[in-house]
């Protein structure tokens, strides 16, 4: 980072609370699948693929709404950190920004196509919200390393 | 906040103002945020147990797991984005001062323990309630303290 060093504080502060509020969010997706009532979290994975728990259209937007801000506004707001990078270069932190808002998007989303009936799979969630929190958990390596 | 790291904009009238508005909405926030959680969690340490951990005299149930960590999630991300807006500001205008880096420091650090305290008291101990007390009201009143003194800072001419 150039000539900003007391902003590493918050900065990277930032970084921990994002691990914590992603680490809520899986519990609370695994909770919304059965969780708490299934033998562990590989059984609750499993039932995820198998038969995920259906969710009417109005639970479905209840939780797309918010998130759509949400993880768009943080994504965004991790990722503009990178600008400051001198470590990393603004084409991989570019692809890998496109790339998280694309799989956020995705993850929000693919819940849908299991409400709508296209799927009756949750496989594509799992790998939508598998790929997500890797990459989120990449760009908040990237921001660690170039503070 | 890299528009408020940019030293061009050091007196200019519309970012004060732009700073001063924003300070307001966070002032506001953190006194709805503490009535809200005195609605969702309790206003006193009885209501706080009782809706921890239930009550068999009044046959109330413990809260869901689901409903708590729901609270907890939102808390997570309403309390970094509060104090990033907070602690930007106050780092650019009191840069110069030695007990900058231990209120910013302070700060996060009671921000990021309140909700965890809180889950620890869900799972563990009741303990953990007054623990979470602490570190929620502190948490509260220093970004309260910290919006206030930013405010007197802001050069509004």
């Amino acid at each position: 980072m150039k000539n900003v060093s007391l902003y590493k504080i918050p900065i990277a502060y930032m970084l921990v609370y994002v691990v914590f509020i992603l680490s809520t969010g899986i519990w609370l997706f695994l909770l919304s699948q059965g969780l708490n009532s299934s033998d562990g979290v590989m059984s609750t994975i499993m039932s995820i693929v198998n038969s995920p728990e259906p969710k009417s259209v109005h639970n479905f937007i209840e939780v797309a709404a918010p998130h759509m801000f949400a993880i768009g506004a943080m994504v965004f707001v991790v990722s503009h950190f990178m600008l400051f990078s001198t470590k990393i270069l603004q084409k991989t932190s570019l692809i890998v920004s496109m790339l998280l808002f694309i799989f956020a998007l995705l993850n929000i989303f693919s819940y849908s196509a299991i409400t709508f009936g296209f799927l009756v799979s949750g496989w594509i969630k799992l790998l939508s919200i598998s790929i997500f929190i890797l990459l989120f958990l990449l760009m908040l390596l990237m921001v660690a390393v170039s503070l | 906040m890299k528009f408020l790291v940019t030293k061009d904009l050091a007196h200019s009238k519309l970012l004060a103002y732009l700073m001063g508005s924003v300070v307001i909405a966070v002032l506001i926030y953190l006194v709805l945020d503490v009535v809200l959680h005195s609605y969702v969690v309790g206003s006193d340490i009885a209501s706080i147990k009782s809706t921890l951990f239930g009550n068999t005299e009044t046959f109330e149930e413990p809260i869901l797991i689901d409903s708590l960590l729901l609270q907890v999630h939102i808390d997570f991300f309403m309390t970094l984005f509060a104090l990033l807006i907070l602690s930007s500001i106050y780092i650019r205008l009191y840069s110069k001062t030695s007990v900058m880096k231990v209120v910013v420091h302070t700060l996060f650090l009671f921000g990021l323990f309140a909700p965890v305290f809180l889950l620890m008291a869900y799972f563990w101990s009741e303990i953990f309630v007054y623990m979470w007390i602490v570190s929620f009201m502190l948490w509260h009143l220093m970004a309260f303290v910290l919006s206030l003194i930013i405010f007197k800072r802001l050069n509004f001419r």
